[in-house]
């Protein structure tokens, strides 16, 4: 869940400098707001038959505010799914199932995404079914308590990989206030206090699902008008809420900071470099800056990994993360090492690389490879429906429109060398510093 | 919209033979390939397991005669291009997608990276560092659910030329020279081995060129593997994999001799989506293990190889094989219930068979199934891939091949499939755990495995439970063994 692609980047076309810039996102979209604060994005598509549907709702591990509660978020999205009163999960599935649909969801730390792909001619059955639970949820306490051990079996599945371990404990590490300090999926005695939390969860529920926090996208062989008339008709007796969280900020750090893990099986070295981020921002250049600096300097073509991985092999691994999220979170680097000795060699030579780019320009070629790889990535990434509704969610759940897109692609193009420099002297500071490192006990 | 019609008319005339191509010019500006050679690593040599995806990560991860690999990731980096291999036992599969812009320059790289292949020294010393890591750390190591899959399909396959991960083995992987994949490569990337497919905008000359650019390889002659059948199982066999973890991972299956193309493929396909279509929560195993009862994250079952499955929500094309095993997939499970997951599992499978499917469940499912079929190849990478894995199985393209059968099969063939191709009796048991002898104490002497709920239980559950909790696993100590982690895949 945290390791969600980041990078979605790039647009259709490539012109010179001299050209005005396409639009990054080449769809047409018609965005339509409802009196109850519900928004409709519909994007036509030529790809046939095939609808996507999906539901950002702007709650994620960011809105669990309440210590004992981490994790909520994604148990209440396992929730939805347990039914109605006038639509039980049985006839639920069952429905779905005779359309062939496939339906999921997945949370962040920001948000809240429902999806079903599914035939053009079944549209007006899934948003009828989509209304119901979101306005008519309803699930008795044993279910409830059974749905919790379903999550703590999401979390069993996963604990054998020691990367999700290192993640837990940098975000634990690096924050102090805001609630980044916790994954998705939640601190493990908090998941397994949530049985008891039945009375919390139609609080939560009351709080974030509502239509001001939500918003439906609907892309592939459709029309607004079809999609307009139908949502009016099922969505707009929603009622507007009126919670508003008040999210804690993390204060500026005053050192650097530091943390281990021992894991208990064999497994190779790793480390984590991270840094506090900007958060996303389309509106200036911070947040486009470090995603390109992240590239430049951590990706496969960096210098880095052709010293560390294909010249002295010592890393078998290396990347970065520089996720799009709505408050400042974690630019990181992380490297999995083949031998515990080189461990702090290529500590050093991750901060020398930050270093580097507060130091010194990067050449405006590199720069430009890497704006190119952006544009082209994108649109390699838009090769379905789904795939283009998925897209659209994830920046939906940060600024509620697909404009944000060509905004942040603006920034991207906008940025310089001397832009970079400033932006690396701004976030590559020790104060702001975490570092996690892990190592197998059985190979010390 | 596509050359469909004629592919399905070159396929009547010459199914089954590779050495064709499958073009589908279009108007989109995303150029996809998947090049593919019906090799892979049941072609591996004995004593150098791993020979096939050593070569195929040489030529797609390493450099080419012209290029080194550093130069090639530069190169492709401002295109965001990359070139992909997957090896199976008897497929490798290279694919990738460019813009129409950089079509011929991604085009140039792809083909030496295919016809040119560089064979440094170091490029080898990399990736067989990487191979090793990959069985050792992240599949051995990290990923109980994957590890559990492939120690049940290396146990059905002792002794047979699906053995060996496709990765191949520690040992192995150390010993192969770069002489070694010349060889392998000289003799298996051949002209009679290659199918190419290429689908998007390019120009109208550009797959005859392919075409051309391609015949530089050697002729060879398209032989399909003379496989031996997998030795039969006789009773349950319990295989338990000792390793530190928090919890209990199940994979149980057996062989089964049905394919796509086979007369009971769709019949078995029917049972096996309604007893556990992949990450769909509503079918049988799912709905049983952890809707109602809350065991773990999802249970499925399959009659196809299906890697990565914790990953992915469909299947990747391309692995395409003669034989395949019928498994089930219970996800982790709490240690104390785990004996019970596993009565449960098997539970659901002998009634499956025991009272096959009512006419309502299967013509739901065969409903759910002409629909679902969409999905698989919602990409064009993912099209192209099934179209060759058709022309490996000797069918149309899977979507009319699988609607078509759907449209005719009955209840009647659905049931007899599974009584035919089922065998919860004789199949062997893949457990992934910590202080394993203690579950295997508990199988072996049919101790009752009583659950304990947190929320009251409807009177239904509690009765099948009565049942479930002494379950009678049948499996004598002498095939109930203990393995240390550490052993595997070395």
């Amino acid at each position: 869940m945290r390791f969600l692609p980041i990078l979605f980047t790039g647009i259709t076309m490539l012109l010179s400098a001299a050209e005005p810039q396409p639009k990054a996102f080449p769809y047409a979209y018609q965005q339509h707001d409802f009196p109850n604060g519900l928004r409709l994005i519909t994007v036509p598509t030529d790809y046939p038959n095939v609808v996507a549907l999906y539901i950002v709702v702007q709650t994620g591990s960011r809105n669990e505010i309440e210590p004992g509660k981490s994790g909520f978020a994604h148990f209440f999205e396992h929730v939805m799914f347990r039914g109605t009163k006038n639509t039980p999960p049985g006839v639920y599935e069952k429905a779905l199932k005779q359309m062939g649909a496939a339906s999921n969801a997945s949370t962040w730390d920001d948000r809240t995404i429902y999806h079903t792909a599914f035939s053009k001619e079944d549209l007006e059955l899934i948003v009828r079914l989509e209304a119901d639970r979101f306005q008519n949820l309803s699930y008795p306490e044993d279910v409830f308590r059974t749905e919790a051990l379903a999550v703590l079996g999401e979390y069993n599945k996963s604990s054998a990989d020691p990367s999700e371990k290192l993640n837990e404990v940098l975000y634990d590490t690096a924050f102090d206030k805001h609630t980044y300090k916790h994954t998705t999926i939640g601190f493990l005695k908090d998941i397994e206090d949530m049985p008891n939390q039945y009375a919390y969860s139609k609080t939560f529920f009351d709080r974030w699902y509502r239509p001001e926090y939500t918003t439906i996208i609907v892309v592939g062989d459709v029309s607004e008008a079809v999609t307009k008339p139908l949502v009016q008709k099922y969505w707009s007796q929603w009622q507007h809420g009126s919670y508003k969280a008040d999210i804690p900020r993390e204060p500026a750090h005053t050192k650097a900071r530091r943390n281990h893990v021992d894991w208990p099986t064999d497994t190779l070295p790793m480390v984590v470099v991270a840094h506090r981020n900007s958060g996303y921002l389309d509106d200036v250049t911070d947040h486009a800056a470090l995603d390109l600096i992240g590239q430049l300097g951590f990706s496969q073509n960096s210098d880095l990994y052709r010293k560390l991985v294909i010249e002295e092999q010592i890393v078998d691994s290396l990347g970065f993360s520089n996720f799009d999220n709505f408050d400042p979170n974690l630019f990181q680097v992380m490297a999995r090492v083949k031998k515990p000795a080189d461990m702090p060699r290529v500590e050093k030579e991750i901060l020398a690389a930050l270093e580097t780019f507060r130091n010194t320009p990067v050449s405006a070629e590199k720069l430009e490879a890497v704006k190119q790889h952006f544009r082209y990535e994108f649109a390699l990434r838009l090769n379905n429906s789904e795939a283009i509704a998925s897209t659209l969610a994830h920046y939906v759940s940060l600024r509620r429109t697909p404009e944000t897109i060509n905004r942040i692609f603006e920034r991207y193009a906008q940025v310089t060398p001397a832009e970079l420099q400033r932006i690396a002297r701004k976030y590559f500071v020790e104060n702001e510093r975490t570092t996690v490192t892990l190592t197998s006990k059985t190979k010390q | 919209m596509t050359l469909r019609t004629t592919f399905m008319a070159l396929l009547t005339a010459t199914s089954l033979i590779a050495g064709k191509t499958i073009a589908q010019p279009g108007k989109s500006p995303l150029i996809t390939f998947r090049v593919v050679f019906q090799t892979g690593a049941a072609s591996d040599p004995k004593g150098k397991e791993g020979i096939a995806s050593l070569t195929a990560a040489m030529l797609s991860d390493g450099g080419s005669k012209k290029m080194s690999y550093q130069q090639r990731i530069d190169a492709l980096f401002p295109m965001a291009a990359s070139i992909n291999w997957n090896v199976d036992k008897e497929m490798t599969a290279f694919s990738a997608e460019t813009h129409l812009d950089n079509l011929e320059k991604f085009y140039a790289i792809f083909r030496e990276a295919l016809l040119d292949p560089g064979w440094r020294e170091d490029d080898l010393r990399r990736l067989k560092d990487d191979m090793i890591n990959g069985l050792r750390i992240s599949l051995r190591g990290n990923n109980d659910e994957e590890l559990g899959k492939e120690v049940l399909y290396s146990t059905i396959y002792k002794g047979h030329p699906y053995e060996h991960h496709n990765v191949g083995r520690v040992a192995a992987i150390q010993s192969i020279t770069l002489a070694d994949l010349q060889q392998f490569y000289k003799a298996n990337y051949t002209a009679a081995n290659i199918t190419i497919a290429v689908a998007g905008g390019y120009p109208a000359d550009f797959v005859s060129r392919m075409e051309k650019d391609f015949a530089a390889l050697p002729k060879g002659k398209s032989v399909k593997l003379k496989l031996p059948a997998p030795s039969a199982v006789k009773g349950r066999h319990l295989v338990l994999v000792e390793k530190q973890t928090r919890s209990v991972a199940f994979s149980f299956g057996f062989p089964i001799s049905v394919k796509r193309g086979d007369p009971n493929f769709v019949p078995l396909l029917v049972a096996q989506s309604w007893l556990g279509q992949h990450r769909n929560s509503g079918v049988r195993l799912f709905d049983r293990i952890r809707e109602k009862r809350g065991l773990n994250y999802g249970d499925y079952a399959y009659i196809e190889y299906f890697p990565q499955g914790m990953y992915r929500f469909e299947p990747e094309p391309n692995l395409a094989r003669q034989q395949q095993i019928f498994q089930i997939w219970i996800r982790p499970v709490q240690p104390p219930t785990a004996h019970f997951a596993l009565r449960l599992g098997i539970f659901e499978l002998e009634r499956l068979v025991r009272e096959g499917m009512s006419e309502d469940d299967v013509a739901q499912t065969k409903n759910f199934l002409s629909k679902y079929v969409n999905l698989l190849t919602k990409t064009k990478s993912a099209e192209l891939g099934y179209l060759i894995d058709s022309q490996f199985y000797g069918i149309p393209d899977y979507n009319s091949y699988l609607k078509s059968a759907l449209s005719k099969v009955t209840r009647d063939e659905v049931n007899r499939a599974i009584r035919k191709h089922l065998t919860p009796q004789n199949m062997i048991i893949a457990v992934i755990g910590q202080n394993t002898a203690k579950l295997r104490d508990a199988i072996v002497q049919e101790t009752a495995s009583p659950m304990k709920y947190n929320s009251p239980k409807p009177d239904d559950i509690l009765a099948e439970d009565k049942l479930v909790e002494k379950l009678k696993l049948n499996i004598p100590a002498a095939s109930a063994n203990i393995i240390k982690a550490e052993t595997l895949f070395e």
